[in-house]
C-alpha cells in the first residue's frame, strides 16, 4: 500500500497563484472556497535588504487527522494511503472538523452544505495521475508521490533535505512537507 | 477536468491546443467531445510550459463561453458609446465596412485608415497583407513598448536580435527589466532549475520582484535610469580589462571609438544616476563579464524609457559583443530567420505597397528606425546575409500616438478610420485622455474583440472573434523565431465568432484582392507554410498530429562563416546604420524623460519617481477583469509605496490614493512594501471595470485608475530612433483620496 504525500519546495514557488486557481476550477468550488491558498510572506526586512517567501497551504492529509475524531457521521475519513478526504453525502456540515483541524484547511461548501477540502486529487491519483495543482504548477514547487517507495522523489526529498511539517509538535503527523532556502 | 466530467469516456478526442493569455503560448491538451471542450491541462510535452499552466491558462474554460462575451456582429444604432446595438449577418457587416472603407479611400486616400493592434494573438501578416494590397502604410501595435525596438537596435549593430538564449550551459543571465517570476512562467521554471545547478542569476529592477527575490544580485535602480548603468557596465569591462579581446579584435569595429566614448561614464559617474552605488554597478558588471557564457534577457523595461530607449538599447546590445556572449553555447544565439518555413515576411506582400505609400506612413519623418526608412534598410540587409528580412508588421509601423494625433489634428493628413483587432487601446497605448478623444472623434471605428470593452463600446461595429481553442495557431515569436510551435484548434468557433484572419481575408475579397488571398481557412494557410519544412503532410493539422514543432540544427558561431548580417560584416559597435539614419553611432547619454537633474522646478512639485506597466498576475495588458475566478485574486488596482514615505504622506495600507503626473491623475489602493525605495511609486497597469456601465460617458472607468493617463508620448518624451513613449521614470506626486472626490475620473 502507498503512503501518498506533497513536499512544497518554498525554494521554488513564485506565489502565482495557478495552483489556487487550478484546483478551483478543477473542483467546480463556489468562488468563497479554496482549498489550497498560497501566502505571501514579505517582503520582509528593510528596503534594500529584504526576503520573500511563498507558502502553499492544503489539506496535511495527517497520519494522526482530528478531524476524522472529530466527526460524528464518519464522513471524514483516512484511506490506508493516507489520503483524509469526506464522503459528501454522509457529511451534516455541523463543523465540527473545521474547527478540529489546526491547519484550517476544511471550508463549507454552502452550495451542497458539506464540508470539503483537498483530497489530493483521489480520483486522478486513483487512476495513476498526478493532482491537478501539481500539473499545472510551472515551478515544480509541488511534489507528490509515494513516500513508502523509496525511490519516488518524495521520499529522496523527504529523507534527503531538510524539511518541515506544519505545527508537528500537535503530534497530527502532517504528510506535507516543506523545504525551505 | 471538472470533477464531473469522466474523460475515459468513449468519443473523446485530445486535441494539441495551445494558451492565449500571454505571448508564452504554453501547450494545452483540450478534451474534446461533439465539438465541445469538456477539460483542459497543460501539455505535458510541449517543450516550454511542460505540463504548467499559470492561473490564467486555468481560466481558459470561462473565457471560452463567458456569459460577458461578444459572440455575433454587432452594429451600431444610437450615438456612439451609446450601446445601442443591433446584431447583423457577418456578410453584412463585412460588405458595409468595405463599402465604407473604399469610401474613405476614394476621399482622402488610402492611408487615411489606419488599424490599431495589441498583442499577439492574430494572424498579424495577414493584416499587413491586407493594409499592403488596400494601400495604407499606417498599421501600428504597441509594439514600441515591446520588444521591437530592441529588434531592430539590436540587429542593426549584430545583424539580429539574439533574443533565443541557449541557457543550458550558462553560467550568469541577466534580467533586465524583466519578471518571468509573474510574466514568463515557463522561463522561471526553467532558470530555477538552472539555478540549481549553478546559474548566478543578475536582476535589475526598481521592485523586489518575484524573481529578484530568487536572484543572487538584485539592482535596484531608480526607475528610468537603465541607460546610465548601462553605459557605467561598458565602462567597467572595457577600462577594467574584462572584455574578450579576441572576439572584439576579430569580430567588431569601433572598439577604439566606443573606448574613448565611455571612458567618462564610470560607475561613480552613474551612481547618483542610478541610485546604486560604484561597488553594487561594478560587482554587477564583474559578474556578468566574467560569468562565461552568459545571456542578457530582454525585458520590456528598456523599451519603455521614452527618449532614452534608444541609447539604454545600444549600451545593453554592446554588452554581449564586449564579452563574446554572441552565438556560442550557452550565450545569446542570433538564429536568424527561418530557413525552412515560409516567414511571416514573406506573407505580407510588403512588395505590393508603392514607394509613394510608404512614404506616407505616419510618424516616419521623425522616428526612422522602426518605419520604412530604417527598417527597409535593415530588412534588405537581412534580406542580404540571411535570404529573409524580418517581419514588417511590428517592425515597420505607422507611431502610434502621431496617428491619434492625426485623427484629432488632421496634421500630417486626416485619418477617419480605424480598424482596431486584440488591442483596447483607451487603456494600452500612451497619454489616455488623448487616445481617448481620438477613439470618440474618429470617423469611422471597428474592432475585432472577445469583450465589449471600452474602445468596442466607442466603435460602429464591433466583430466576434475565435479565442485559442477556437483556432490553429503558430508560435514563432512575431515571426522571427528559426523554429516553429504549433497548434490546432480544439473545436470550431462558438456561436458566430470567426477567425481574424478570415476578418481580414473576407474584406480583402470584397476589395478587389481575390487573387492575392488563395487560402480559405488559416489552416491551409498555415499548410502552405509548413509544406517547405519537408514532413510531407497532407494538411497543417495532420503536422500538429504527428510532430507539433519544428527545431533546425543549431549551428554556434556562424559569424566565422558567414560573418555578421551588417554593411561592415562584423558587430559595429559604432554603427553605420545607426549613423547613416541620422542618429548617434554610439550610444550617447540622456536623463530619464523626467528627471530631478534636468527639471528641478518639476521635481518640487513632483517629488516622487513613477514606474507603470509592469506585469502582475492574474491580469495580462488590459485583460480577464471581467472573469471572477481570477478577480478574485485582485479586486483593485494597487499602487506600491514604500512605508516611510506613506507616513510622511499620511498614507495607510488599502487607503485610495490620487497618483498624478503633468498628464492627470488616476486612483489606485495603496499597497505598502519594502519591495520598493522610498521614492519609488508603481503603479498597476491595464485597469478598466467591465461590472461598471459600458456606455457613455463612464465606458467602464476606463480612466480612473488607468495607469497610461500618467504616461507621455510628448515628442520630447519619446525615443528619436524608434518613437517609443515614455512609462518608467517620470516624475509624479501621491495624496490621499478625500471623500470630495471619491468619484472623480470616472
Amino acid at each position: 500500500m502507498a503512503r501518498y504525500a506533497m513536499v512544497f519546495d518554498t525554494r521554488r514557488c513564485i506565489g502565482c497563484h495557478s495552483c489556487t486557481v487550478a484546483c478551483r476550477t478543477k473542483n467546480e468550488l463556489p468562488i468563497d472556497m479554496i482549498y489550497n491558498p498560497v501566502t505571501t510572506v514579505g517582503p520582509t526586512g528593510v528596503y534594500p535588504k529584504l526576503s520573500m517567501v511563498h507558502m502553499p497551504l492544503i489539506c496535511m492529509h495527517c497520519d494522526n487527522p482530528p478531524c476524522v475524531d472529530a466527526c460524528p457521521t464518519c464522513a471524514s475519513q483516512r484511506r490506508d494511503d493516507g489520503i483524509v478526504f469526506v464522503e459528501d453525502k454522509k457529511c451534516v456540515g455541523c463543523l465540527a472538523c473545521v474547527m478540529a483541524c489546526p491547519y484550517g484547511a476544511r471550508v463549507k461548501n454552502h452550495e451542497s452544505g458539506a464540508v470539503q477540502k483537498c483530497d489530493f486529487c483521489k480520483d486522478r491519483v486513483d487512476e495513476g495521475l498526478l493532482p491537478f495543482c501539481v500539473l499545472t504548477c510551472h515551478q515544480k514547487a509541488r511534489v507528490f508521490g509515494d513516500l513508502d517507495d523509496e525511490t519516488s522523489e518524495v521520499y529522496k526529498l523527504v529523507n534527503g533535505e531538510r524539511t518541515v511539517r506544519l505545527l508537528a509538535e500537535l503530534g497530527t503527523e502532517p504528510y506535507a512537507f516543506y523545504i525551505y532556502g | 477536468m471538472s470533477k464531473s466530467v469522466d474523460l475515459s469516456q468513449e468519443g473523446i478526442e485530445v486535441k494539441k491546443s495551445c494558451c492565449y493569455f500571454c505571448h508564452q503560448n504554453c501547450g494545452v491538451l483540450a478534451y474534446v467531445k461533439d465539438d465541445r471542450v469538456l477539460a483542459i491541462e497543460g501539455d505535458p510535452s510541449f517543450p516550454t510550459n511542460e505540463g504548467g499552466l499559470c492561473c490564467r491558462g486555468n481560466i481558459a474554460l470561462k473565457h471560452l463561453d463567458h456569459p460577458a462575451r461578444v459572440n455575433y456582429p454587432l452594429k451600431r444604432v444610437g450615438k456612439r458609446g451609446e450601446g445601442k446595438w443591433e446584431q447583423i449577418p457577418w456578410d453584412q457587416a463585412l460588405d458595409e465596412i468595405a463599402a465604407k472603407l473604399a469610401a474613405i479611400r476614394d476621399e482622402f486616400g488610402a492611408e487615411a485608415v489606419a488599424t490599431a493592434g495589441g498583442t499577439s494573438r492574430t494572424d498579424d501578416w495577414a493584416r499587413r497583407r491586407f493594409m499592403n494590397l488596400f494601400g495604407s502604410p499606417n498599421c501600428f501595435h504597441n509594439s514600441h513598448l515591446c520588444w521591437i525596438p530592441t529588434f531592430m537596435v539590436e540587429t542593426a549593430i549584430y545583424g539580429w536580435c539574439p533574443f533565443d538564449l541557449d541557457m543550458g550551459s550558462s553560467r550568469c543571465l541577466v534580467l533586465w527589466g524583466q519578471n518571468p517570476g509573474a510574466s514568463s512562467m515557463p522561463e522561471m521554471h526553467h532558470i530555477s532549475g538552472l539555478q540549481e545547478k549553478g546559474l548566478k542569476v543578475i536582476v535589475i529592477d526598481p521592485r523586489f520582484t518575484e524573481t529578484a527575490a530568487k536572484a543572487d544580485l538584485w539592482l535596484p535602480l531608480r526607475p528610468g535610469s537603465d541607460l546610465a548603468l548601462a553605459l557605467a557596465w561598458v565602462n567597467v569591462i572595457i577600462h577594467e580589462g574584462l572584455y574578450d579581446m579576441e572576439f572584439v579584435t576579430e569580430y567588431c569595429e569601433g572598439f577604439g571609438e566606443l573606448a574613448d566614448h565611455v571612458e567618462q561614464f564610470t560607475p561613480e559617474w552613474a551612481a547618483p544616476l542610478t541610485w546604486l552605488t560604484p561597488e553594487q554597478i561594478r560587482e554587477s558588471a564583474y559578474m556578468y563579464a566574467t560569468s562565461k557564457p552568459g545571456n542578457i534577457q530582454w525585458g520590456v523595461a528598456i523599451d519603455q524609457l521614452g527618449k532614452s530607449a534608444g541609447a539604454a538599447m545600444h549600451a545593453r546590445a554592446l554588452l554581449r559583443a564586449l564579452t563574446g556572449n554572441l552565438d556560442c553555447p550557452g550565450s545569446d544565439l542570433l538564429t536568424g530567420p527561418s530557413q525552412d518555413s515560409i516567414t511571416d515576411e514573406e506573407m505580407e506582400a510588403n512588395d505590393t505597397l508603392p514607394e509613394e505609400q510608404k512614404a506616407k506612413q505616419i510618424g516616419a519623418d521623425r522616428f526612422k528606425l522602426v518605419t520604412w526608412p530604417g527598417y527597409s534598410k535593415i530588412a534588405e540587409l537581412a534580406k542580404k546575409h540571411w535570404g529573409k528580412a524580418p517581419t514588417a508588421e511590428w517592425m515597420c509601423e505607422a507611431h502610434p500616438p502621431s496617428v491619434f494625433n492625426a485623427i484629432l489634428t488632421g496634421e500630417p493628413y486626416p485619418v477617419k478610420a480605424l480598424l482596431v483587432s486584440a488591442t483596447n487601446p483607451v487603456n494600452s497605448y500612451g497619454q489616455s485622455k488623448m487616445t481617448l478623444e481620438a477613439l470618440r472623434k474618429v470617423d469611422f471605428m471597428v474592432t475585432c474583440e472577445y469583450w465589449m470593452t471600452p474602445t468596442a463600446a466607442l466603435s460602429d461595429y464591433v466583430l466576434p472573434i475565435a479565442g485559442a481553442l477556437e483556432r490553429p495557431t503558430i508560435t514563432n515569436s512575431y515571426g522571427c523565431a528559426d523554429f516553429l510551435l504549433c497548434s490546432q484548434r480544439a473545436i470550431k468557433p462558438m456561436y458566430e465568432r470567426r477567425n481574424d484572419y478570415n476578418f481580414w481575408r473576407d474584406l480583402g475579397m470584397r476589395m478587389g484582392q481575390e487573387e492575392m488571398w488563395p487560402w480559405e481557412t488559416v489552416e491551409d494557410a498555415y499548410h502552405y507554410r509548413i509544406e517547405p519544412l519537408g514532413y510531407g503532410v497532407e494538411s497543417y493539422d495532420e503536422f500538429v498530429d504527428l510532430y507539433r514543432f519544428h527545431f533546425p540544427e543549431r549551428e554556434f558561431y556562424k559569424y566565422k562563416r558567414i560573418g555578421f548580417g551588417t554593411p561592415s560584416g562584423k558587430v559595429e559597435l559604432y554603427s553605420s546604420t545607426l549613423k547613416e539614419l541620422g542618429y548617434p553611432p554610439l550610444p550617447e547619454y540622456v536623463g530619464p524623460a523626467e528627471n530631478e537633474l534636468d527639471d528641478p522646478e518639476l521635481a518640487k512639485e513632483y517629488p516622487l519617481v513613477l514606474t507603470t506597466g509592469n506585469g502582475f498576475m492574474p491580469f495580462h495588458h488590459s485583460e480577464h477583469f471581467q472573469i471572477k475566478e481570477l478577480r478574485f485574486l485582485r479586486h483593485e488596482p494597487r499602487v506600491e509605496i514604500n512605508p516611510a514615505t506613506a507616513a510622511e504622506l499620511g498614507i495607510a495600507e488599502d487607503d485610495w490614493v490620487w497618483i498624478e503626473t503633468r498628464r492627470g491623475r488616476i486612483k489606485q489602493k495603496a499597497s505598502l512594501t519594502h519591495g520598493v525605495a522610498p521614492r519609488v511609486i508603481v503603479t498597476e497597469r491595464g485597469w478598466w471595470f467591465p461590472e461598471r456601465s459600458m456606455n457613455e460617458p463612464e465606458l467602464g472607468g476606463c480612466l480612473e485608475s488607468n495607469t497610461n493617463v500618467l504616461t507621455s508620448v510628448a515628442d520630447e518624451h519619446c525615443d528619436p530612433m524608434s518613437g517609443t513613449w515614455a512609462n518608467r521614470g517620470l516624475l509624479c506626486k501621491v495624496y490621499k483620496v478625500n471623500g470630495a472626490d471619491a468619484k472623480e475620473g470616472k
